[in-house]
């Protein structure tokens, strides 16, 4: 299992479809923020995960249709959310808790996401409509993300949270990129639920 | 190695300038000082021998006064120049070299403005499916290259600037994608030269600034259960997965022009469908909707296409508008009636009328039914009441039955409305009117066009009980005269109608009136024209106006009401041609008529014969005054004009004439040599013998002729005095009475030349008449002429007088008879042979035509006067002989005609 905490800056400039993690650079724990946080914040954040929840499953079927067989016809073998180190997430937990997990889980599937989004340009270069789909929800995870830090920042001064990245898809097949991006996005759909329900 | 040196150490000399400014370049603000300041190089003032006086400075080829110059120490000068205006100039630093030659020596541009105001209304708007654009106002203008920067960021990040671009400095979309939920602060700096300002800052939430995309209508649907509904069914934004949504839905009838909106309380959440209520039956609606966020922030997306829908239908809402016209028949007890009803607008109609059902009752009569199609229907009636309902029907049911009364034929229609007016207004023709005392059912308004081409074809409407004004819906044309007819109609049948005309719009005339004289006087002229026919009038005709001219003066309009047909223009002159023309005005304009000329008379009518009548009765009755007056004078007159010539009878010139000189009598060419005579004898020669004379007679023809040539030069002996006078009516009387004074005691004298009243002879010549013959015997004996006459027509024996006559007409016989009765004293055989020849000759032809004869004399006439003027001599020539053979066989006879005068006599 692969552990590494992220400083918290550094994974506010995470871009979308990096190919690796980022490095693990220690910074020392300043919170600041470019602008006073809105004071609807967690509620930002209830529609930012419900937007996510609305269009997990559509991204779900879209990325699995494009990949082809036989991955529709055998999604539970392909597809099962087996994602063995994906951050834990504990719905009855405190709020700063809950938005400390959900920071690791956004991080993991920005990360994952920007993986699979650099595969898929390759292994389906004419898939635009999954593209755009992957592009938008990376866009919208990168918002949740600034959002979650300006709560943790503003409310709970947490200045840093160690984060986990997926597995490197780089140098898998493409079978393998494949599965490991349908995997990830089944994940992604089943925990998006939960945390839009735990908000 | 040292060539290239030298060389490098030449161009730095070339180039470098000899000073320099400070600063190297300057964007002043407008209305600021500005101070440059110019640094002479130690080698130029010594190479030209220049110090800072020697500095002058320019901008743009000008001078710059040097009351503005600073000289600051031997090689500076500056310059300055205060509250700069709007200026983009060269300045430059010049040196006067060797006291006369100018050189610039180094030159900085000088620009002004103005910092940048602070963008203001600095606004974003998120387009769904596109980046985010925002936009402000710029404020004034800077004059200088201004950069305007649109920075955002999220209280964690910062995003890339959006710099406008130089056509669209007001406003700039972003690079990257919205990301909504995640507020971000967005401002607007604003930089050039001569500063930098940022607008204020704005923080928001993207997706409060969103504007959707908007719906899209599925379908509209009906319900046979409700024909008052129909269901709008659409998909809009995927926005709605995430965010609550809002709804505008509006509707209208296909024909209207105006929406009708769906209450907002009952859109205000997300939905896909909607069910629109109380809609008219059968009626297409036509659909909108748009969508936005549900708290109100943000934008309206756009309006949806339209999409249409009809409603079911419905029974018929209301009775058809039902009416009646009597056609004429000959048929005697029935009546020949046309129903007619107007087919229900599809408001009122709910659906397809598949038929209309009319029934028919008469008193105490069964009913009758029809089922027609059609909207008329004729039917015979007798001279009856009778009732007639209409009911018409769709696939859902049947209308309100409409009954509509037929009176007898009796029936006297009365209480018919008042005060009817009819004006256009809102290009429809409205009819107003005042309800009659009577309780009305419905008023039935009738129109058609008035035309003198085609026939009046009423269209017609049907209005309620309670209305007093309404409009006439049918398609009426402009500038046609309309003839309406309002008729209420009561329970027991119509009442009396009332007519008004109108017009939807009026026009000036199309045609103008023909205008023409009835009368034309010396000052005066009555016009007359037709009115014009209602199909040209285009308007109520309100006025005419006359225009008439003469040709060189200027036109005169007189305005005539519509009402009069003709005019009379007065003060017109007299003997000169008027054009005029008319035109007819509406209320729209007017049209002029052709042109028409006509020309005054010089003298009225009647005046002529006022001048002329007195004229001539005052010349007749001056005559007739003239006349009485000769005729009470007649004595006195002809003493002066004809004064008494000396009876020969009373003559005593025997006895004072010592002796007589006979010669002298006869030959005039002794006795007037010059040819001069002092009176004229006519003889007039007469035959009735169309044949010529023979030849034994041409002398005597001769003679004659000789005669007509030389009328008014011979004298004649005898003091016949006929000839003196131009006036032988007079003469003859007067020679009458002179012969029967002189009776037979007068001897015959000699031709006294003596002058005519007092004129004076040339030559005196005193002769006396020795003959004792009686003088001018014939008229002493007139029975003689009258029994001449009598043998002249029985025996056919011209008598011998005829062939010498004096031209004196009433006493023509008198030379004649004495010729004759001389003739027969004269011893002479020649003469005697002479005379008895012609008579003979001419008796020979006197069986012929008297008129022919006289034809024939007349035809000798030309003959005469073939000889001509010219030949007049020769005539009298032959005068002279005849006259001269006269005088050789004898004595001279002293009656036959001495001279012939030329044109003195002409043949009767």
């Amino acid at each position: 299992m692969r552990v590494r905490v992220v400083p918290l800056l550094l994974v506010l400039h995470w871009k979308q479809g990096a190919g690796s993690p980022l490095p693990i650079t220690p910074v020392n724990a300043t919170c600041a923020t470019r602008h006073p946080c809105p004071s609807n914040l967690m509620n930002q954040i209830r529609n930012q995960l419900g937007q996510l929840n609305s269009s997990a499953n559509s991204l779900f079927i879209l990325y699995y249709t494009a990949q082809g067989e036989p991955f529709p016809n055998n999604l539970d073998k392909l597809c099962g959310p087996n994602v063995t180190d994906f951050p834990p997430f504990h719905a009855n937990g405190t709020e700063k808790a809950r938005l400390v997990e959900l920071y690791r889980i956004i991080a993991y599937l920005g990360a994952s996401l920007g993986n699979i989004t650099r595969d898929q340009k390759v292994l389906n270069p004419y898939a635009h409509g999954l593209h755009s789909r992957l592009n938008a929800t990376a866009d919208v995870l990168r918002g949740l993300l600034s959002n979650v830090l300006c709560r943790l920042c503003s409310k709970y001064h947490v200045s840093h949270v160690d984060v986990t990245y997926g597995p490197d898809t780089s140098g898998k097949d493409v079978f393998q990129k494949k599965k490991l991006g349908c995997q990830l996005l089944g994940k992604y759909k089943q925990v998006i639920a939960v945390l839009a329900q735990a908000f | 190695m040292l060539t290239f040196t030298v060389f490098l150490l030449f161009l730095c000399e070339l180039i470098v300038p000899c000073a320099h400014i400070h600063p190297e370049s300057s964007v002043v603000q407008i209305g600021s000082n500005f101070t440059a300041v110019c640094v002479l190089k130690e080698k130029c003032m010594d190479d030209y021998h220049v110090n800072a006086d020697d500095i002058f400075w320019k901008t743009s080829r000008a001078t710059v006064s040097r009351d503005q110059y600073t000289v600051i120490n031997r090689t500076s000068s500056s310059v300055t120049f205060l509250n700069i205006p709007l200026i983009n100039v060269l300045l430059t630093c010049n040196i006067r070299m060797f006291g006369q030659i100018n050189r610039s020596v180094y030159g900085i541009r000088i620009i002004s403005g103005l910092p940048p105001e602070k963008p203001e209304n600095l606004t974003c708007i998120v387009n769904e499916g596109k980046k985010m654009m925002c936009q402000w106002d710029l404020g004034r203008e800077t004059h200088l290259e201004t950069n305007y920067t649109l920075k955002s960021e999220w209280a964690t990040e910062k995003f890339e600037d959006c710099k406008a671009k130089r056509d669209t400095p007001t406003s700039c979309t972003v690079d990257y994608p919205p990301v909504y939920f995640v507020n971000i602060e967005v401002w607007v700096e604003a930089e050039n030269a001569l500063g930098k300002v940022a607008s204020d800052h704005i923080n928001f939430d993207p997706i409060d600034k969103v504007k959707l995309n908007p719906p899209h209508i599925l379908s509209v649907n009906n319900s046979k259960e409700l024909s008052s509904i129909l269901k709008l069914t659409w998909t809009d934004s995927r926005f709605k997965s995430f965010i609550t949504l809002k709804y505008d839905i509006q509707y209208r009838t296909k024909d209207a022009s105006t929406w009708n909106q769906v209450p907002p309380e009952d859109t205000s959440s997300t939905r896909s469908s909607f069910t629109v209520q109380d809609l008219k039956p059968f009626t297409e609606y036509v659909f909108r909707i748009r969508c936005m966020k549900e708290d109100g922030k943000g934008f309206w997306s756009d309006w949806s296409e339209e999409a249409s829908g009809i409603t079911y239908e419905d029974r018929p809402s209301k009775a058809p508008s039902f009416w009646y016209k009597i056609e004429p028949s000959h048929a005697h007890g029935t009546r020949s009636v046309q129903l007619k009803w107007k087919t229900l607008p599809p408001f009122e109609a709910n659906g397809k009328i598949l038929d209309y059902e009319v029934t028919l009752t008469r008193w105490k009569s069964r009913l009758q039914n029809y089922t027609v199609q059609d909207t008329k229907l004729m039917v015979n009636l007798t001279n009856d009441r009778y009732v007639a309902t209409l009911t018409a029907r769709n696939t859902v049911g049947k209308s309100d039955a409409s009954v509509l009364t037929i009176p007898a034929w009796d029936f006297q229609a009365t209480h018919p409305v008042t005060d009817l007016k009819a004006f256009p207004k809102d290009n429809v023709l409205w009819v107003e009117w005042t309800a009659p005392n009577e309780p009305v059912n419905r008023y039935i308004l009738e129109w058609c066009v008035l035309s003198d081409k085609s026939p009046c074809i009423p269209d017609w409407q049907q209005e309620d009980g309670t209305v007093h004004r309404t409009y006439l819906r049918g398609n009426l044309v402009e500038s046609k005269c309309y003839l309406i007819t309002v008729t209420p109609v009561y329970a027991d049948g119509p009442g009396s109608p009332e007519h008004i005309k109108a017009y939807l719009k009026q026009a000036a005339p199309s045609k103008g009136p023909t205008v023409r004289t009835k009368k034309v006087g010396k000052n005066e002229a009555v016009l007359e024209w037709d009115q014009l026919p209602v199909d040209v009038q285009n308007g109520f005709i309100r006025n005419y106006t006359i225009f008439y001219r003469t040709v060189i003066g200027n036109e005169t309009a007189v305005n005539v009401d519509s009402s009069h047909t003709e005019y009379t223009l007065s003060s017109l002159t007299s003997d000169t041609l008027y054009m005029v023309r008319m035109a007819a005005y509406t209320d729209e304009g007017g049209k002029d008529g052709p042109e028409f000329t006509f020309t005054t008379p010089k003298f009225a009518q009647g005046e002529i014969e006022a001048i002329v009548v007195p004229v001539c009765l005052a010349f007749l009755l001056t005559t007739l005054l003239g006349v009485l007056f000769c005729f009470n004078k007649r004595d006195l007159i002809k003493k002066h004009i004809w004064p008494n010539v000396p009876d020969p009878s009373k003559s005593h010139i025997a006895q004072w004439s010592p002796h007589t000189p006979p010669r002298h009598f006869n030959s005039k060419d002794q006795m007037y040599p010059d040819g001069n005579f002092t009176d004229v004898s006519v003889v007039e020669i007469e035959a009735n013998d169309k044949k010529p004379f023979p030849e034994d007679l041409k002398s005597l023809d001769l003679f004659k002729k000789e005669k007509v040539n030389t009328e008014g030069h011979s004298s004649g002996i005898g003091g016949s005095s006929c000839m003196s006078s131009s006036r032988p009516s007079i003469s003859s009387s007067d020679e009458n009475e002179s012969a029967q004074n002189t009776s037979s005691t007068v001897q015959y004298s000699t031709v006294v030349h003596s002058g005519y009243r007092h004129q004076v002879p040339s030559v005196q010549v005193f002769s006396r008449s020795e003959s004792t013959q009686p003088l001018l015997d014939s008229e002493e004996r007139p029975e003689d002429l009258q029994l001449a006459d009598n043998v002249d027509g029985s025996d056919g024996i011209l008598p011998r007088q005829r062939y010498f006559k004096q031209n004196c007409s009433q006493h023509e016989t008198s030379p004649d008879i004495s010729h004759f009765e001389r003739s027969q004293q004269v011893p002479s055989v020649n003469e005697e042979d002479f005379v008895r020849l012609k008579q003979q000759q001419i008796s020979d032809h006197i069986s012929q035509p008297y008129g022919s004869g006289k034809m024939k004399m007349f035809q000798e006439v030309p003959a005469v006067d073939a000889f001509g003027p010219g030949i007049e001599g020769q005539v009298e020539r032959f005068e002279t002989v005849g006259m001269e053979a006269a005088v050789d066989e004898g004595m001279p006879k002293s009656y036959l005609p001495q001279t012939v005068r030329r044109g003195g006599y002409m043949p009767q």
